[in-house]
């Protein structure tokens, strides 16, 4: 196998073969080429039965491009000695894979093609969707390692379809047709997580410019809060103050998480390398992720406020929307239709469920079940405190 | 030239009757042929070298109708001119 034979040896298997010596098949064998390469030199086109045609080419000038450097030059023309063997020779030779035929693709397997394309396309926005919230980059991290695995396991399985044995007398065309699909869905997936991979990686570069912009406009929400806990005791410069000190002191925090997201990476790596699992764990590290947002927001507030108001700073931020709020007269009078509740008429005249208590002080309802279909309540207009 | 043209002169240079310069020339392709199935590739110096490559499977196109077809693999035996003769042809 794979050994390379030259004239001599050739000679040796000729002599054995054709019952000539030694001497004359090395001599014939000589002469044998050196005909066909005087013949195609002098002629242009030696033909030899059972064997083939060698034909000399006449090659036109052609441009091309320098691939290093752009630069356009042409290709002088030049002549080529072709080889094209007789039609019994080279089916002789195609023995092996003699049993394949040309298939034409139907429309099925190109849907499938299509299919992995749509695919495609959902995963970058789930990505872009996570993009605006403080653990995008504990979450780079974790796409990393779960796309390099990925690509890592693919580039394993798309090894033994690839393998084609000569010595496979009769093999069924539809089985490569099928081999052939699934390899090109292997190819599209890894394209896709590379591409993610890209991604991801650029917006860890940028992460210095848009996680300071991130992190202060959240700092600018939180001022509002701290500023009813103690309203008269803030001067204006303080708040700054605390604002940027809150920038700093997140940083840390957001630091310190990594290495919680780092602790579920093992967890990840035990995850089945199979590509259709792959998605699963890429989203996987999210939970454990989401977990030191509350921290970074506990810690954030610890300068000037005790515990205790701490906490209060927190719950008034988050009920902000349902307290916040004073009646000032009569907006509107809806009468209630089939299928409403207090939380839908809520959400239709505020733009928000939580605000649905409001309705109830303002009709001196006693419990919301009381509601009738046909009845009339009135929306009062609300005014931010 | 052609196989008539080529036999002569090769029995010419061998000293025997064309007819005996064929079975060798069959002989001789045979040998070859033996040696191309099991895998190996056959050299000489100033000719170039004859072997048989596999090409894979592709995908073709048919650019009028845009059907798509999938052409199987196939094993091609290939010539590549030794670069002495090549220099001859300048």
């Amino acid at each position: 196998m794979d050994k390379k034979i030259n004239l001599s040896q050739l000679a040796d298997l000729m002599s054995e073969a054709g019952g000539m010596s030694k001497v004359a098949s090395e001599q014939f064998v000589k002469n044998f080429f050196d005909i066909i390469s005087k013949g195609v030199l002098d002629e242009g086109i030696v033909k030899v039965k059972g064997f083939g045609t060698f034909k000399l080419l006449q090659m036109e000038n052609r441009e091309s491009v320098n691939v290093n450097t752009g630069e356009r030059f042409t290709i002088e023309g030049h002549q080529k000695i072709s080889f094209t063997p007789d039609a019994e020779l080279k089916e002789r030779i195609n023995k092996p894979f003699s049993a394949f035929e040309t298939v034409v693709i139907t429309e099925e397997q190109s849907a499938e093609l299509s299919d992995v394309e749509i695919t495609k396309e959902e995963l970058p926005t789930a990505e872009s969707d996570n993009e605006e919230t403080v653990r995008i980059e504990e979450e780079i991290g974790s796409v990393e390692t779960g796309s390099v695995e990925a690509e890592s396991s693919e580039a394993e399985s798309v090894e033994p379809v690839v393998v084609n044995k000569p010595e496979a007398k009769e093999p069924q065309v539809k089985e490569i047709t099928q081999k052939r699909g699934t390899r090109i869905l292997l190819k599209i997936v890894v394209y896709i997580l590379s591409l993610i991979l890209v991604a991801c990686l650029a917006l860890y570069l940028l992460w210095p410019l848009v996680g300071k912009a991130l992190i202060k406009s959240y700092a600018d929400k939180s001022k509002p809060a701290v500023e009813t806990v103690k309203p008269a005791a803030r001067e204006s410069i303080q708040v700054i103050e605390e604002a940027e000190l809150e920038v700093e002191e997140a940083k840390p925090v957001i630091e310190e998480a990594k290495p919680a997201v780092e602790e579920a990476k093992p967890l990840v790596e035990e995850a089945k390398p199979v590509v259709q699992e792959a998605k699963p764990v890429v989203e996987a590290p999210k939970p454990v992720v989401a977990e030191p947002k509350p921290t970074a927001a506990n810690d954030a507030q610890p300068f000037n406020l005790n515990q205790e108001d701490q906490a209060k700073a927190l719950s008034k931020f988050t009920e902000a929307d349902t307290v916040n709020y004073r009646i000032a007269g009569r907006l509107a009078v809806h009468t209630i239709e089939e299928g409403e509740s207090l939380t839908k008429i809520s959400n239709k005249y505020y733009g928000t469920k939580k605000l649905w208590p409001y309705l109830v002080k303002y009709n001196n309802l006693g419990s919301s079940n009381s509601l009738m279909v046909g009845s009339k309540i009135n929306i009062p207009r609300l005014v931010a405190k | 030239m052609n196989n008539k043209e080529f036999l002569t002169e090769l029995s010419g240079k061998c000293q025997m009757s064309p007819e005996v310069a064929a079975g060798h020339v069959q002989t001789l392709i045979g040998v070859m042929e033996n040696l191309w199935n099991s895998g190996d590739s056959v050299s000489l110096s100033g000719f170039g070298v004859l072997e048989v490559k596999k090409k894979n499977e592709r995908v073709s196109v048919n650019p009028t109708t845009g059907i798509r077809m999938l052409v199987p693999p196939k094993l091609v035996l290939t010539y590549k001119p030794s670069s002495l003769l090549k220099e001859k042809l300048k």
